[in-house]
């Protein structure tokens, strides 16, 4: 991992020492490596199946093939058409559900507390979010601190243990025993 | 000229296992471990991006500390102090710490300097911090004034470093580590939703944050008797930064000493503030002013209200000031200015 890299320098006052750090090289980021998909074609939801042997696929309300005279061109509109009405209700559906979910979200924050180094929050378990979060423009709603700014070496310890009921979240100042590295 | 050397240099050290950090959110995912000689911590929604986004932090910790440290010997700025001065060609991530070092000098009037490593070694920050014997008997040495950092000239990855000059990247490195490490943990989670990073204290933020911004405590020093309350703040984007003399002190011949240097003087800082916390658009921008204004004693005030900074600052009596908008109340928003200083200024490709 470390020779893929190029260093150089000309400065080499020492035998052995004139190597700088290596370095890692350029490696594909994490969700990025895999392969694409094979035709980047996604089956829609109820057309997922694979095509009968003769190539014609079912469409809703018609089933397989039929035995009576071919469809005319007029039926194949109005078999679009139909597609085009469920589709559109679909996405009334799902924009509303969307609308909701967002709304269900969008409630005030809950109130900071004062400056004091331990806060009681919340009733208990259940107060705590349940680690649903909103993927869209928003972030979740978090109320505890996550990370404190202090000067290097002075660490805040934060733990969380439930006293009658209500999470109680401790926040510890200490310098911790780290070693420069 | 120059040569090539691609030999690979083994590991000297291990990384510190990250542990969960219960902070009593289950919608963020919290983790900690040593790094650089403080704590690393990472916070990332949704939870089920952590693994990953712990793997691209390792990588950008591990750069950091392989190109900036003092106290690494097989680092490449221990390598270019072996040297004794000359010219260099910097790997692009050191040039990059190097270059945002020189950018923030040049920001800060020379408020912060990274020709201050010989300054820091006559009071004794010589070794690693926990090596240092904290009540040494022998006097530290004479008072070493920075050389300047415009003697140091960065040409695209070339280093001009006359001799006998020593860099200390300390006042920009760990912002320049929290915003690499931000965006990389925002990356390996395909950038989606939202991280923190903080270095010792020095906090980047990425992505989307959660709901009224990233809750933060602000603290002063260890001992809370000497020190202002924590305050609780909410970061919507960028970046804060915190710089201490309350931290990191050691004693020679009965003297306290601490390692936010004057590079004026040589001398320990002895302003009016213990603690100056910054918010800004970049960690770096951040590190650079919170250091700055510490250093910069009566003038802290102004000058960060030149830069248009939210800033808090402790004095040495535990008073509190804010100034640039930094909220006063408990649970406060802080809004940072759009732009950079620091970054603007760093040009790797160009002359400096």
């Amino acid at each position: 991992m470390d020779s893929d890299r190029e260093y150089r320098g000309h400065q080499d006052p020492r035998p052995g020492f004139g190597e700088p750090a290596p370095a890692r090289g350029q490696l594909p980021l994490p969700g990025f490596g895999g392969p694409p998909p094979g035709d980047g074609r996604v089956p829609l939801p109820g057309f997922g199946g694979p095509p009968p042997g003769d190539g014609r696929v079912p469409l809703p309300d018609f089933g397989g093939p039929a035995d009576g005279p071919a469809p005319t061109r007029h039926d194949g509109v109005r078999r679009v058409r139909r597609m085009s009405n469920w589709t559109l209700a679909a996405l009334i559906v799902g924009t509303g559900a969307t609308t909701v979910a967002l709304a269900h979200h969008a409630f005030p924050a809950a109130a900071t507390t004062a400056g004091t180094s331990s806060t009681a929050v919340g009733t208990g378990a259940g107060a705590v979010t349940n680690g649903a979060v909103t993927n869209g423009a928003a972030g979740p709603q978090v109320t505890h601190s996550v990370a404190t700014t202090s000067g290097s070496g002075v660490t805040v310890t934060t733990t969380t243990h439930t006293v009658n009921g209500k999470t109680v979240v401790s926040h510890v100042r200490h310098v911790k025993p780290y070693h420069d590295s | 000229m120059t040569m090539t050397m691609t030999r690979s240099v083994p590991e000297l050290t291990a990384a510190a296992p990250w542990r969960r950090i219960a902070t009593g959110d289950r919608v963020v995912a919290v983790a900690e471990r040593a790094a650089l000689g403080t704590s690393a911590r990472l916070a990332v929604w949704p939870p089920e991006n952590l693994d990953r986004a712990l793997a691209a932090v390792d990588d950008v910790l591990d750069m950091l500390d392989r190109q900036a440290s003092r106290f690494r010997p097989d680092s490449e700025l221990s390598w270019l102090h072996r040297g004794g001065g000359g010219r260099y060609l910097l790997s692009n991530g050191f040039a990059e710490a190097v270059s945002v070092a020189l950018a923030a000098a040049q920001w800060t009037g020379g408020r912060t300097d990274p020709t201050v490593g010989d300054a820091l070694i006559a009071l004794g920050y010589d070794r690693d911090f926990a090596a240092i014997d904290p009540q040494r008997r022998e006097p530290p040495g004479p008072p070493a004034p920075a050389p300047g950092w415009q003697l140091v000239r960065l040409d695209g990855p070339i280093l001009h470093l006359p001799p006998g000059v020593r860099l200390d990247l300390g006042a920009t490195a760990k912002g320049l580590g929290s915003d690499r490490a931000a965006r990389a943990a925002l990356a390996a989670g395909g950038n989606c939703g939202g991280v923190l990073v903080s270095l010792g204290g020095d906090i980047a933020t990425g992505g989307t944050p959660p709901r009224d911004g990233w809750p933060i405590l602000v603290a002063d020093g260890p001992d809370p008797a000497g020190s202002a309350p924590p305050q609780r703040v909410r970061l919507p984007s960028g970046a804060v930064a915190t710089s201490s003399i309350t931290c990191r002190q050691w004693r020679r011949a009965g003297r306290v000493l601490h390692h936010i240097v004057d590079p004026r003087t040589g001398r320990p800082a002895d302003g009016p503030w213990q603690t100056v916390s910054v918010a800004a658009a970049t960690c770096a921008d951040a590190n650079a002013a919170a250091t700055a204004a510490v250093v910069a004693g009566d003038r802290a005030e102004e000058w960060l209200a030149s830069a248009g900074l939210p800033a808090r600052l402790v004095s040495r009596d535990a008073a509190v000031r804010y100034v640039g908008g930094w909220p006063g109340e408990d649970g406060g928003r802080i809004d940072v200015p759009s732009g950079t200083h620091v970054y603007s200024g760093a040009r790797p490709g160009g002359t400096r």
